[in-house]
C-alpha cells in the first residue's frame, strides 16, 4: 500500500506522464494524524488511483457512510473509478470481525485494495491489547487472502487509518506500538506549513526499510480539491501547490 | 506471508529443520535454542508430535491449529505473525522481548519441514473458527 500512497502523492503534485502500469502495492500501510488532518481524503485518494488502474475493485470499510464524497486530486470524480469503490460500513467491533472472517465467502472478484477508516474506533470498544492484535492480524489476513485469489504477481494492498490525539494516552500508545509491529510503512499526517502565513499539512511517509522517508505539502481547496506538493527543503521557499489531476487518464 | 521473516531467523529455520530430519533430534542448532530459549524445544516437541494442523478451505483462505501442551487449542495466522495463547500476547506483543511464541515457531517449523495434519473444511466452518477467537476473548 505503500507504493500505491507514494504515487497518489507524487502524481498529485505534477503533471504526471508516466507509466500506468503499477504493479505492487507495496507493504500495508499505517496513515496516522490528529483529527480533521486530511486522513479520510487521503485513503479516498489511494481508493480512486487504485480503482483506476485497470485492476479489481477496492473495498472501504467504515463506520459510517462519509459526510461527503472527498474531491481527490482532480476537478472531477471519474465515475468510472467510484463505481469500483465498494463501500461497507462495519458498526461495531464485533461486526467488523465478522466481516473479516468471513471476507473469503465473498463472492465475485476479489479487491486490489483493502481500506479502513477511523480504526481507533474498533480499537476503542475492545481495549484488551489481544483483540486488538487479532483485528490488525485480521486485517492484514484477509488482504492476504485477497491477495492470493488475485493470483500470482497481483497484489491486494492494505491501508488503515488511526486517529491520534495531540495527547496519547497510555491505551492509545499500547495500541500504536502494536500496529507499528504490524504495519511496516506509515504516513503521518500533521498540521504544519513550509512558511509563515501558510496553512495545510505536512504528509510524512516511512515506507518501511523500502526507501527513503518522504514529505509532501497537502492542502485543500475551498471547494474541497486536494493539492499536493514536496514538502520544500528550503523554508519560506514553497513550490507552487497546483493541483493537477492524478492519473486523470482513463 | 504479508510479513517477512527476518532473513536470520529464516535460515536458522531451514539449518534446523535439516538438523532434525537428519535425526540428531537431541541436538538442534544451538544458534536457535540461544534466539529462542526453551521455546525452541518446545516448538520441536510441537512438531514431533503432530500437533500443529493446516485447516484450509476451497477459498484458499488457510489458518493453522496447535495444540499446546496443556490440552489447549491455539489458533495461528498464516500470513502475519498471531497466535492466540497468553504467552505470544505477553512476550510478544507487551515486554516485546521474544521474536515467536513457541506455537508461531512450532508452525513456522512444520510449514519448512512440510510435516503437519491437513485439514479441509468448508468456507463456512473456516469462518466459524477465525470468529471463534473472538468470542473466545468476549
Amino acid at each position: 500500500m505503500a507504493e500505491t500512497l507514494r504515487r497518489v502523492l507524487t502524481k498529485g503534485g505534477a503533471a504526471w506522464s508516466g507509466e500506468e502500469n503499477t504493479p505492487a502495492a507495496g507493504p500495508p500501510l499505517l496513515l496516522l494524524g490528529t483529527p480533521g488532518s486530511g486522513k479520510t481524503a487521503l485513503l479516498f485518494a489511494a481508493a480512486l488511483e487504485a480503482a483506476g488502474e485497470g485492476q479489481g475493485p477496492v473495498l472501504f470499510l467504515t463506520r459510517r457512510p462519509l459526510q461527503s464524497m472527498p474531491r481527490g486530486t482532480g476537478t472531477t470524480l471519474d465515475p468510472m473509478r467510484l463505481q469500483k469503490i465498494r463501500f461497507q460500513y462495519p458498526p461495531s467491533t464485533r461486526e467488523l470481525f465478522r466481516l473479516l472472517c468471513s471476507a473469503h465467502e465473498a463472492p465475485g472478484p476479489a479487491p486490489s485494495l483493502l481500506l479502513l477508516d477511523g480504526l481507533e474506533e474498533y480499537l476503542a470498544e475492545d481495549p484488551e491489547p489481544q483483540e486488538a492484535a487479532y483485528l490488525i492480524a485480521l486485517l492484514l489476513d484477509t488482504a492476504a487472502h485477497f491477495s492470493h485469489r488475485l493470483g500470482p504477481g497481483r497484489d491486494c494492498g492494505l491501508m488503515v487509518a488511526l486517529q491520534t490525539q495531540e495527547e496519547a494516552d497510555s491505551g492509545d500508545v499500547l495500541h500504536l506500538a502494536l500496529l507499528q509491529r504490524y504495519f511496516p510503512a506509515q504516513c503521518w499526517l500533521q498540521p504544519d506549513a513550509p512558511g509563515p502565513g501558510e496553512h495545510g499539512l505536512r504528509a510524512c511517509l516511512e515506507p518501511g526499510g523500502l526507501g527513503p522517508r518522504t514529505e509532501w505539502w497537502v492542502t485543500f481547496r475551498s471547494d474541497g480539491e486536494m493539492m499536493i506538493a514536496p514538502w520544500p527543503t528550503q523554508a519560506g521557499d514553497p513550490s507552487s501547490g497546483k493541483g493537477s489531476s492524478s492519473g486523470g487518464q482513463p | 506471508m504479508a510479513v517477512v521473516l527476518p532473513a536470520v531467523v529464516e535460515e536458522l529455520l531451514s539449518e534446523m529443520a535439516a538438523a532434525v530430519q537428519e535425526s540428531a533430534r537431541s541436538t538442534g542448532p544451538r544458534s536457535l535454542k540461544f534466539l529462542f530459549g526453551s521455546s525452541a524445544t518446545q516448538a520441536l516437541d510441537l512438531v514431533d508430535r503432530q500437533s500443529i494442523t493446516l485447516i484450509s478451505s476451497p477459498s484458499g483462505r488457510r489458518v493453522y491449529q496447535v495444540l499446546g501442551s496443556s490440552g489447549k487449542t491455539y489458533t495461528c495466522l498464516a500470513s502475519c505473525h498471531y497466535c492466540s495463547c497468553p504467552a505470544f500476547a505477553f512476550s510478544v506483543l507487551r515486554k516485546s522481548d521474544s521474536i515467536l511464541c513457541k506455537h508461531l515457531l512450532a508452525v513456522y517449523l512444520s510449514q519448512v519441514m512440510r510435516t503437519c495434519q491437513q485439514l479441509s473444511v468448508s468456507d463456512k466452518q473456516l469462518t466459524d473458527i477465525l470468529l471463534m477467537e473472538k468470542k473466545q476473548e468476549a
